[in-house]
């Protein structure tokens, strides 16, 4: 709070701060509580979750262990569109070259896509996690629905690639926040593998 | 007692049962928050139907996450949070990814009485409803939800020193707005619609 110095109640401004605090509340009309309750009850698992998450889970870190990972190459800056068509068409070759390569750059987004957010929903049911953690997970996920409110308005692949590859980049943000907490109640219960495999699978 | 409305202890009995997903328990913690997560986006947002929108997706994201709050922090922290986040995640979509700003012809000094001081609610409400949303926001988080400069600035994607500036220039342009007769003025212009968002729910 060291920027709070200039707060309202001790300078020239000083009751704006209180006049704001002194208008009324307001209240949602109509009551939101029976949309949100129906909401709520549509979206809760149904009590075999309990079992069937453990299996899925494994699935699904089996699945991440086994993406061929290099085909994102990830580790390495990606090539900007006019990049990659200098680089895949030193002979003069062709857009085709290079449309396929973005083509096939984006199924890989896809997929990795959607393989984080599998892992990332699976993990994100079973485990805990401290309000710093939720808050930042929050955040991450905010970013996310502002990249898919952009790639709704993405024209063609140029414009989409750059938004997928933000999107897998914000997943991994995320899988990286969810899997701390995963990692730490897997140490809770069964103190080795279970934390380490599933963040390795998933970087 | 707008800003100390939203520092709300939930007793640890009634978030056990949320985090079971004891329907009663999740009602009470809404109950409980409507208000001041209604206030808040309303006064962010300056839209009823926007500000009720988010409040819902900002209860929903909660409720649904409960049972990974851990209570090493206040609860009531970690909801408003994300009822800040949605609400400008909601600006950056409705108003596109850069906010509005206030010109610099607002920057004249006045020594002259706060005005703010002897106006009604109702006019504050509305002199407030006509500041651009960014300006009304940062003006709101600063001065009613105490949050620091470099905490706006991080929110907002922008520096600290710009939520300085629009704490001071949007403190300016609400003196400027209410004078009787700027006010005068506005309320003829905005005869058929007299800050409906901002009034007509508040109780």
């Amino acid at each position: 709070m060291s920027d709070r110095g200039d707060k309202m109640n001790t300078n020239p401004q000083g009751s704006l701060a209180a006049a704001l605090r002194a208008l009324p509340d307001a209240t949602p009309q109509p009551d939101l509580w029976p949309d949100l309750a129906n909401a709520l009850a549509s979206r809760r698992k149904p009590r075999m979750w309990h079992y069937a998450i453990p299996l899925a889970l494994a699935a699904g870190l089996t699945f991440a262990l086994l993406l061929p990972r290099g085909t994102l190459q990830r580790a390495q800056p990606q090539p900007a569109p006019h990049e990659i068509t200098a680089m895949t068409a030193p002979n003069h070759a062709s857009s085709e070259a290079a449309t396929l390569a973005k083509k096939d750059e984006l199924d890989n987004l896809y997929q990795r896509s959607q393989t984080l957010e599998r892992w990332i929903a699976a993990v994100a049911a079973r485990a805990p996690q401290d309000s710093r953690d939720l808050m930042a997970a929050v955040e991450v996920e905010d970013l996310i629905g502002l990249v898919d409110v952009q790639l709704g308005a993405a024209h063609d692949h140029n414009d989409a690639l750059p938004l997928w590859r933000q999107r897998v980049a914000l997943l991994e943000d995320l899988a990286t926040i969810r899997g701390s907490a995963f990692a730490i109640a897997a140490n809770d219960n069964e103190p080795s593998r279970a934390a380490a495999t599933s963040l390795n699978s998933i970087n | 007692m707008t800003s100390a409305s939203f520092q709300i202890d939930v007793p640890d009995t009634v978030l056990a049962r949320a985090r079971r997903g004891e329907s009663a328990a999740l009602e009470q913690i809404y109950r409980a928050f409507d208000r001041p997560s209604y206030t808040l986006a309303l006064r962010m947002l300056g839209n009823a139907d926007s500000a009720r929108e988010t409040v819902h997706d900002a209860m929903l994201h909660l409720l649904e996450r409960i049972h990974q709050f851990r209570g090493d922090s206040p609860f009531w922290g970690w909801l408003r949070q994300i009822v800040v986040n949605q609400a400008l995640m909601r600006l950056r979509r409705e108003r596109g990814v850069s906010f509005e700003e206030l010109p610099d012809d607002d920057d004249s000094p006045s020594n002259a009485p706060a005005p703010w001081a002897v106006a009604d609610a109702r006019h504050l409400e509305h002199a407030l409803e006509r500041l651009p949303a960014l300006t009304r926001s940062v003006l709101w988080l600063f001065h009613v939800e105490e949050y620091t400069h470099q905490e706006i600035a991080a929110m907002t994607g922008k520096s600290v020193s710009f939520s300085k500036s629009q704490v001071l220039r949007g403190g300016i342009r609400l003196r400027a707005l209410l004078e009787p007769n700027v006010f005068d003025q506005s309320m003829l212009e905005n005869k058929q619609e007299a800050a409906p968002c901002l009034t007509g729910a508040t109780r």
